[in-house]
């Protein structure tokens, strides 16, 4: 069995059962399943097998717009079966009942709900899925038609109450008997104004070494579409980037097209996407590129690397300050978009008839305004040990910190001064963590012993020197054999790590304090004394000949290292920008081809828009 | 791929939609009492069902699957709702429906009352009503009516609509689950579906006939080919089940041929071409497997659907690839399945679960994608855990420089401060240094820089590492070692200075010369009361080895007396000296402090005894004397388990002479550890399943329904091929010419647009404009474009159907061929035979 759903759940915002549809069996109740569910820790799996569930049940789970969406099983079930199921029934969800999916919204519209969930999954078998087949078989009802007039369903264009219409049904029926032409268009699409939107979406990802050298970046596209357009038409939507078209075809990595695409068309002539769109807003194509192409059988670093724009870079220098205590961030924001001064000509991007009219890309396709880069945020995740963080001086924008997600988010104004957005911010916090002891024992008992003895040990016995030096020959002696052989291993270990070092040059460049650490001078001197100990007489000699060596040092240390790690080890930025993509692509044309389409008009000029959105959520990731 | 909702929540600004979201909750407050009180009362509900007016019905039924979903009480209406089923209005008669199915099993009496409305909607002159109607039927759980559901399915199956004979192949494994002794007659109607003209009854077709009965494949024989053809064109969720079909079907039909052809001059011209692809065309040559055309039709059937915009259809194809393929195919959807990371992670994950399956079966492609599995601040442990579990699996085939700065990722997250995060890295560089050894050298330095930080966790789990590496090969290690111990003196954590003190007393013999262990045991001592547990048995342990490779040193040969009085007697031989033994037990502690005092670092024992006798002996054999106070301090000790211990090390060491037994328990050489991947023990789960994910919590046959793939059948045990060709048409080919006839229509009408298309429209007459369709036929008929002959070309002897000349011409060259295949797996198994019978007359 490839895949049955037995049940789906949906839970509202206060995580109360909002609606229950049972397809198969008898599968445990909304109810019954939710605490079960929610036992388990957070972050949870998308997969949760319950074996305490009776019947025992497999949970796939998703989260869309604070709704919680279960889907259940108790057989095996091919995992990534059911949550694409999960995720058609959000996108047809929020296609009938309205975007944002909010539970109000959902309790309206139960009917509707039902007939929708009723429809895509039979028996435990999904069946259906394609929004325009379910706009023919289900019905909105007249107010909510009106309603969703302004969020452009499709199937509201039909008039309200058409299921007495006798026109439509004898369509539907039509249709029905033969079994659709296609299967993901509804036939007998009527629009009074025909428009086309194309919105391209890149997310962007990038990781960059402490040194700021940059691992990797990649790009994650896909490409939105909104067919509002009459009869059956034939589109013809073609992509550029610059290097010309067999360049596109090498920068757009691992496509995945919806049905519509034919695919020869593209394999021909990569960057054309020659389709027959479903009636409404669809995911027509996602891709990816890799802006940092690295062949992964290199010996060497990579000698030249193509030089790579980033509105937005981060980097952190941490244990600044007298104690240690304090990092910074800086912030470098750029908006020189590249080639952007060239082609912000109005129009570059549209084509045809919509030419005239003003671009769906608002302020950005008019040219003079560029690209905007908004919505920027810097986000370091901080040690659960740190208790607070003080003296948050933000050069531009306020810095707060949340104990409860451990983050510190730093948000930085974009206004309409995109002008003067270019150039560097910074951020400077001072840690403090928990009493040292405090900390220790949340790690292992037995280190907080170590540690607190060690404080003791230090307020007693750092400052009578004269009678460690006095007692101090003696221990040499008990280390007699030690010395000679020490300093052998110093110098292996040292020889050790150059030689290895040598062996990975980049990679001792990267991260010089790995190079030193086995560096004996720190770590020698206490070698042979065991831990300083707890028992009061005994210890009443034995600290004498430790405390030279391992108490004052090691709680100077540790107080460093406290410090030290209390440092957060890595940033990252947020952003978006309209009106620019990192890949480059740009829609060249979007046309309809007359002589393929069919129920157009020959005279109807649809409106044509696009728009361009580059995203990172927390992509920009800079470790330290 | 993204999902719709998603991309439109990016292009609309957030704040739009918290405030939206933010409105909404207020009214939801409001509305808690708000809109109960604007529902009507059940008595006014019930009115409007009994109402006259359509539209009152309308709402009332509207109002009662409100009530339904919201779990309040809406069985009282049942009579009510039940009495409009036959109404003519299509909504009411849905909704209807709906409640039908959902509340039939608690008023079994009360809808049967309703079947004989639901069987003259039947025969509706609607296709849609008929559609609902049987999906109803089949729908309302209440076994009686079995048979008459089972008749309808049939019904159903002759159907001229398709929508009905979809809805039919969804029936049936309802009709099944309603009673299981339709069987029989199931599969004779899940026969005629499958044979089906369109691709949209036969997806669902091939659904129920996993659901029923997945093992009889003689139902598939027959339309094997026409379902590989109608693969593409299916929806995804048919695309599903017929590849699982497939895949399960090529396994138990196509047996695995090899034929050792000499391809060289082929082989040369590829040399000549590209030699980095060596690797692969080796292995081609040594054994070119012989791909039955039929398994290969498939094949080049899925790689169409790698760009699927269905993530589960992707991983349908690996599962594929993987495992019917050879490796080329797989090298090809290697690159969709990494793509799959760009999903919503909740897809992610699972998809990442199935990528650390392939890639522990054929990491080289995997390389290429290393970046994509670089960890990010914000992923959540169960995403992250895999990502590190795949870098380390690409690690050896990556270049140096991937490699260094995977060894750096790593590294970079071993200082981190989830704790667990830090385990999970340095487990990683543990299992990358372990899979090149030529790294091995950097991943112990990084590790033994670690071993100084005040992370306890870091440290412990690094030393365990380092542990395991310096074992893989020892005696390049022995520096190692030496810088280990130098971190006892500050390292406190008990598992790491266990471990230390475990490697010491392994190197004890390595490097007599340069033995390091008796002054690390001497120096431990000094601590041994304040130890924990773990460490004192280490550091006994650690005792027992060196005394005993003091032993193997000096055979006690030149000073029997000596030594036999050091030790404790063998009881039986010389019993005189156990007298002695006790007092040379106590003398030699004794003597041992004195040595202590001497050096001015011995006070804490008060034994005041005697303090110069045979302080010669002392002198000379200090290891024994060692050995002789840890026995002590381990015999007082608070835990039996150690005191238990050191009795045993205690008597097995007792005689120096016989040290054999010492030596095979203490000394035994060890195996060198292997930490596997993580994942290693889901690697021969099925690709694509939730056992694959659930793992072993599911238990040992995994979860209810799973089932792994078959092994391949034995060459001579298949199926005889000759059943794949479609010599009959089925059943529903009246309904085909008549839906032709309609397609004709609509093939005249978009006769202008390319000859593909016309060709395409011959065989699957209901998609003559499916341009993904019309793709893959050009897919398949890359080498021959010739557009009328391309379709009985393809399978290369078998034929297309499609006129009756070409039919009988196939089956002549088909039936020749396969007497050909015949006769030569009649040799092949008369050899065979032969072998076995020289074997049995070897043997």
């Amino acid at each position: 069995m490839s895949g049955e759903i037995d049940a789906v759940y949906i839970y509202d915002e206060q995580n109360a059962p909002l609606v229950e549809h049972v397809y198969r069996s008898r599968p445990p109740s909304a109810s019954a399943i939710l605490p079960l569910y929610l036992a388990h820790a957070e972050p949870r799996p998308s997969l949760l097998y319950i074996p305490s569930a009776s019947p025992p049940v497999t949970v796939f789970s998703t989260v869309e717009s604070n709704l919680l969406f279960l889907a259940i099983s108790e057989v095996d079930t091919e995992p990534l079966l059911a949550l694409e199921f999960l995720h058609r029934v959000i996108d047809v969800l929020e296609d009938f009942v309205g975007a944002p999916l909010l539970s109000t919204k959902v309790q309206a519209n139960y009917n509707v709900v039902a007939q929708l969930l009723n429809e895509m999954c039979d028996g435990g078998t999904v069946c259906n899925t394609e929004p325009n087949a379910l706009q023919e078989v289900v019905e909105v009802p007249g107010w909510m038609g009106k309603l969703l007039g302004g969020i452009g369903v499709p199937g509201t264009s039909t008039p309200a109450l058409g299921s007495t219409n006798p026109l439509k049904q004898s369509l539907a029926a039509a249709s029905v008997s033969q079994g659709p032409a296609i299967p993901w268009r509804r036939p007998g699409v009527r629009h009074t104004s025909n428009e086309l939107y194309v919105d391209i979406i890149e997310s962007l990802s990038v990781t960059m070494a402490p040194s700021g050298r940059l691992l990797s970046a990649l790009v994650s596209g896909t490409i939105a579409f909104t067919a509002k357009i009459s009869g059956v038409p034939d589109l013809l939507l073609s992509l550029s980037a610059p290097g010309g078209q067999h360049v596109l075809g090498r920068k757009i990595e691992l496509p995945v097209f919806h049905p519509c695409v034919r695919l020869a068309r593209w394999k021909e002539r990569p960057g054309e996407l020659s389709f027959i769109p479903p009636d409404g807003r669809f995911i027509l194509a996602g891709y990816e590129v890799d802006l940092l192409p690295i062949d992964p059988d290199l010996d060497e670093p990579p000698s030249h690397m193509e030089k790579l724009f980033l509105p937005a870079i981060v980097d952190i220098r941490k244990s600044l300050g007298p104690s240690r205590s304090e990092f910074e961030v800086r912030l470098t924001l750029n908006t020189n978009f590249p080639g952007q001064n060239s082609s912000s000509r109005p129009g570059a991007t549209r084509s045809g008839s919509g030419a005239s009219t003003p671009s769906f890309l608002g302020g950005g396709g008019s040219g003079n305004s560029g690209p905007a880069l908004e919505e920027v945020v810097v986000s370091v995740p901080i040690s659960k040990s740190v208790r607070h963080i003080t003296d948050m001086q933000a050069s531009r924008g306020d810095a707060q910190f949340l104990p409860a997600t451990g983050i510190l988010e730093w948000r930085v104004p974009t206004g309409k001064d995109a002008g003067t957005l270019t150039g560097t911010a910074t951020l400077r916090c001072s840690v403090s963590g928990y009493p040292s002891a405090d900390d220790e024992v949340e790690d292992s008992v037995g280190d907080a012993d170590e540690d607190a003895n060690a404080n003791l040990l230090q307020g007693y016995y750092e400052a009578p020197t004269s009678y460690n030096d006095a007692t101090g020959s003696t221990s040499k002696k008990t280390r007699s054999s030690d010395p000679s052989k020490r300093k052998k291993k110093k110098k292996k270990s040292t020889k050790k790590t150059s030689r290895s070092a040598a062996l990975q040059p980049e990679d001792a460049e990267e991260d010089p304090i790995a190079a030193t650490t086995p560096s004996p001078n720190r770590s020698i001197p206490q070698t042979p004394t065991p831990p300083p100990q707890s028992q009061s007489q005994y210890n009443a000699h034995l600290p004498a000949f430790f405390a030279p060596s391992s108490t004052s040092r090691p709680t100077r240390r540790t107080k460093a290292q406290v410090n030290a790690s209390l440092m957060p080890n890595s940033a990252s930025v947020s952003f978006s920008v309209r009106g620019w993509l990192p890949s480059g692509i740009k829609v060249d044309s979007l046309n309809i081809d007359q002589r393929r389409s069919r129920g157009l008009g020959e005279s109807v000029k649809p409106y044509k828009g696009v728009k361009y959105l580059c995203v990172s959520n927390r992509g920009v990731e800079r470790r330290c | 791929m993204e999902t719709i909702s998603r991309i439109s929540s990016m292009l609309e600004t957030a704040r739009e939609l918290t405030l939206e979201a933010a409105q909404s909750a207020a009214i939801n407050r409001a509305s808690g009492t708000d809109y109960s009180s604007r529902t009507y009362s059940p008595a006014h509900i019930k009115k409007l069902l009994d109402s006259r007016h359509e539209r009152e019905v309308l709402d009332g039924m509207r109002r009662v699957i409100s009530l339904m979903y919201r779990s309040e009480p809406s069985l009282t209406f049942f009579s009510a709702v039940v009495k409009n089923v036959a109404s003519a209005n299509l909504e009411v008669k849905k909704l209807v429906y709906i409640y039908l199915v959902h509340h039939a099993e608690a008023e079994p009496d009360l809808a049967l009352l309703s079947i004989n409305a639901i069987q003259k909607s039947l025969t509706d002159s609607s296709p849609q009503v008929r559609t609902m109607a049987l999906r109803t039927m089949s729908g309302i759980r209440v076994p009686v009516i079995s048979q008459i559901v089972s008749l309808a399915i049939k019904r159903g199956c002759g159907d001229m609509s398709p929508h009905v004979r979809k809805a039919a192949a969804l029936a049936i494994p309802k009709c099944y689950r309603l009673d299981p002794n339709t069987l029989p007659q199931l599969m004779g109607y899940l026969e005629t579906l499958l044979g089906d003209s369109q691709y949209f009854v036969v997806g669902p077709a091939v659904a129920a006939f996993l659901d029923l009965c997945p093992d009889e494949i003689g139902l598939v024989h027959k339309h094997y080919r026409s379902l590989v053809k109608k693969l593409v064109d299916m929806d995804e969720w048919g695309q599903l089940a017929t590849l699982r079909l497939l895949t399960f079907y090529a396994r138990k039909c196509f047996p695995q041929r090899t034929q050792k052809v000499k391809r060289t001059a082929p082989e040369a011209f590829y040399d000549d071409e590209k030699q980095q692809q060596e690797a692969h065309d080796d292995a081609e040559e040594y054994e070119v497997p012989v791909m039955d055309p039929d398994l290969e039709l498939l094949l080049r059937a899925c790689k169409v659907l790698l760009q699927s915009r269905n993530s589960a259809v992707i991983v349908s194809v690996v599962r594929c690839f993987l495992y019917l393929a050879p490796s080329e195919y797989i090298a090809s959807a290697v690159g969709p399945l990494v793509a799959l990371l760009r999903t919503p992670q909740d897809m992610q994950l699972i998809a990442l679960y199935n990528i650390v399956a392939v890639a522990l079966r054929v990491p080289k492609p995997f390389a290429k994608y290393t970046a994509h599995f670089f960890v990010h601040a914000n992923d959540p442990p169960h995403i992250w855990r895999l990502k590190l579990e795949v870098l380390t699996i690409l690690f050896p085939h990556c270049g140096k420089h991937w490699k260094g700065v995977i060894i750096s990722e790593l590294e970079h997250f071993s200082k981190g401060t989830d704790p667990e995060l830090v385990r999970e890295s340095v487990r990683a560089i543990g299992r990358c240094a372990q899979g090149d050894i030529s790294t091995a050298g950097m991943c112990l330095r990084i590790l033994l820089g670690q071993i100084s930080s005040p992370d306890g966790n870091l440290v412990s789990e690094s030393l365990t590492v380092i542990r395991h590496l310096i074992q893989q090969d020892p005696s390049s290690h022995k520096k190692t070692v030496l810088q280990l111990v130098k971190h006892l003196g500050s390292t406190t954590h008990p598992d790491a200075r266990a471990t230390i003190i475990w490697l010491v007393g392994e190197f004890a013999g390595i490097d007599p010369e340069n033995n390091i262990a008796p002054d690390v045991l001497r120096i431990l001592i000094k601590g041994f009361a304040d130890e924990m547990e773990i460490v004192k048995q280490q550091i006994v342990l650690l005792g027992a080895k060196v005394y005993l490779h003091h032993l193997l040193q000096n055979p006690p040969k030149e000073q029997p007396e000596q030594l036999a009085s050091l030790s404790f007697p063998e009881a039986p031989a010389k019993p005189q000296q156990e007298f002695q033994n006790e007092w040379s037990d106590n003398g030699n502690e004794e003597s041992q402090d004195t040595k202590r005092t001497e050096e001015g670092e011995e006070s804490r024992r008060e034994n005041d005894g005697a303090e110069t006798k045979e302080t010669e002996e002392a002198t000379e054999d200090r290891i024994t004397l060692l050995w002789r106070y840890i026995l002590l301090l381990a015999r007082y000790d608070t835990s039996y388990d150690l005191r238990d211990r050191a009795r045993l090390y205690k008597s097995l060491l007792e005689t120096p002479s016989s040290t054999q037994l010492a030596n095979l328990l203490l000394l035994a050489p060890k195996p060198v550890p292997h930490a596997p991947s993580p994942s290693e023990t889901r690697k021969d789960l099925l690709i694509g399943s939730a056992t694959l994910v659930v793992g072993s919590d599911a238990g040992y046959h995994g979860l209810r329904g799973y089932t792994n793939l078959p092994d391949w059948v034995e060459l001579g045990q298949e199926p005889d091929p000759s059943l794949r060709t479609e010599d009959v048409k089925p059943d529903t080919s009246s309904h085909t010419t008549s839906m032709t006839a309609g397609d004709r229509l609509d093939k005249a009408l978009r006769e202008h647009k390319t000859t593909s298309i016309s060709s395409r429209g011959r065989n699957g007459p209901a998609m003559p404009l499916d341009p993904a369709g019309k793709k893959t036929l050009d897919q398949w008929l890359e080498e021959e474009e010739e557009g009328t002959e391309t379709e009985s070309e393809t399978g290369s002897e078998e034929e297309e159907t499609d006129s009756e000349e070409e039919e009988t011409d196939s089956e002549e060259e088909s039936g020749s061929e396969e007497e050909d295949d015949e006769s030569e797996e009649e040799t092949d198994s008369e050899t065979e035979a032969v072998h076995k019978e020289a074997q049995q007359l070897l043997g």
